[in-house]
C-alpha cells in the first residue's frame, strides 16, 4: 500500500453516504482538506486584522503583505480596471496557495492534484470572463477573434485558429496545475519509496533528493498558485480592455 | 514615542539595504520560471482542444477521417501561435 506512489491521491468518503437525486455528495477527504486550507485562511486572516497595529505582529505583516502581493499583481496586469473583481482573485490565489501548501504535510491530501477541481476553477473562470467581456464590450467582444491587419483570405482560417486558441485556455490552465500537482507529489513519493527499498546504505542518495525536491515541491506549490493567478488575470485584462 | 522614532530609523535602514540588494531581480526571476512552466501546457492544451472539436465535428458529420486531420493542424497551429504570443510579451516585460 505504502509503496504504490499513487495511492496518495485516492479520494474516499470519509463519514456516511450522502446522495441526492443520483449525485454522490458524500464527504471525502478531498473535502476535508478544502475546508482545513478554508479554515487555516479564515484564522489566518481574522487573526492578522483582528488588531490593527501601526507596528504589526508577525501575523498580521503576513496578511496585509499577502494583501498587498495581489493588490499589486492586479494592477501591474489587468491594470486599474481590475480593481473591483480583486476579492475574487485574492480568493483563489490563497486557496489555491493554501491547497498546495496544505498538501506538502506528510499524511495529507493535496486537493489540486486532481483536474476535476482545477478544471472546474478554470471553467469557472472561463465562462465567467467571457460573460464580463460579453457584457461590457456586447458583440463587438467577438471581435478578439478577428485580429486586425489579417488579409482577407487567411481571415477565416486565422479566426478558427483563434477560437481554438481562446477555447485553449481552460484546459492549458487547469491542467498546468494539475499535472504540477501529481508530478511532483508522486516524485516525492517515488523518491521515498527508493529510500525504504535501499536501506541503511544505499537510502542516502535518494534520501537527499527527496529533501532537495521538497524544496523544490514548496517553490513549485507557491508558483503554480501564483500563474494560475496572473493568468486570471490576463484572461480579465483581455475581456476588461479590449485591443486588437 | 521613542518606539515610534525607534521604528523609523529601522525603517530608513531597511530601506536603504532593499534598494541595495535588488529586490526586483530575484522577483523577475520568479515570473520568468513561472513564464517557463506557462509554455509547455499552452503549446499542448491548443492540440488537444483542436482535435477535440474536430473529433465531435466529424461525428456530427460523419466525414470520420478528414475533420479531426484539419483541426489537428489548426490545433497545432494555435499551439504554436500562443508561445509565440507568451513569449512575445515576455521579451516586451524584459525591456
Amino acid at each position: 500500500m505504502a509503496a504504490n506512489p499513487m495511492h496518495q491521491f485516492k479520494v474516499y468518503r470519509i463519514g456516511p453516504e450522502i446522495e441526492i437525486s443520483g449525485v454522490n455528495l458524500s464527504f471525502t477527504n478531498a473535502s476535508l482538506f478544502m475546508v482545513i486550507s478554508a479554515i487555516l485562511i479564515t484564522v489566518l486572516l481574522l487573526f492578522g486584522t483582528r488588531e490593527k497595529k501601526l507596528v504589526p505582529s508577525k501575523i498580521q505583516l503576513m496578511s496585509e503583505m499577502l494583501y498587498n502581493f495581489i493588490a499589486k499583481m492586479i494592477s501591474d496586469t489587468a491594470g486599474k480596471k481590475a480593481k473591483p473583481y480583486f476579492p475574487f482573485i485574492f480568493s483563489l490565489f490563497v486557496f489555491i496557495l493554501f491547497c498546495n501548501m496544505v498538501g506538502m504535510l506528510p499524511y495529507s491530501f493535496t486537493v489540486t492534484s486532481h483536474i476535476i477541481v482545477t478544471l472546474t476553477f478554470a471553467i469557472f473562470i472561463f465562462i465567467g470572463v467571457t460573460i464580463l467581456g460579453f457584457v461590457i464590450h456586447g458583440f463587438k467582444y467577438l471581435k478578439i477573434f478577428v485580429p486586425s491587419g489579417v488579409p482577407i483570405v487567411l481571415l477565416p482560417i486565422i479566426t478558427i485558429i483563434e477560437i481554438i486558441s481562446y477555447l485553449s485556455r481552460p484546459v492549458s490552465l487547469s491542467v498546468r496545475l494539475f499535472a504540477n500537482m501529481m508530478a511532483g507529489h508522486t516524485m516525492l513519493k517515488v523518491f521515498g519509496g527508493f529510500v525504504i527499498s535501499l536501506g541503511l546504505i544505499g537510502g542516502w542518495l535518494p534520501l537527499s533528493f527527496s529533501v532537495a525536491l521538497t524544496g523544490l515541491e514548496i517553490l513549485v506549490a507557491f508558483l503554480q498558485a501564483y500563474v494560475f493567478a496572473i493568468l486570471t488575470c490576463i484572461y480579465l485584462n483581455d475581456a476588461l480592455n479590449l485591443h486588437h | 514615542m521613542s518606539d515610534l522614532e525607534d521604528l523609523k530609523t529601522r525603517l530608513k535602514i531597511a530601506k536603504s539595504k532593499l534598494q541595495n540588494t535588488n529586490l526586483k531581480k530575484a522577483d523577475k526571476k520568479g515570473i520568468f520560471l513561472g513564464n517557463a512552466f506557462k509554455l509547455g501546457t499552452e503549446l499542448v492544451a491548443a492540440v488537444v482542444v483542436g482535435t477535440i472539436i474536430g473529433f465531435i465535428l466529424d461525428n456530427w458529420f460523419g466525414t470520420k477521417p478528414i475533420l479531426i486531420i484539419v483541426f489537428f493542424i489548426f490545433g497545432a497551429v494555435a499551439g504554436i501561435m500562443n508561445v509565440f504570443k507568451a513569449a512575445k510579451k515576455m521579451q516586451g516585460d524584459g525591456n
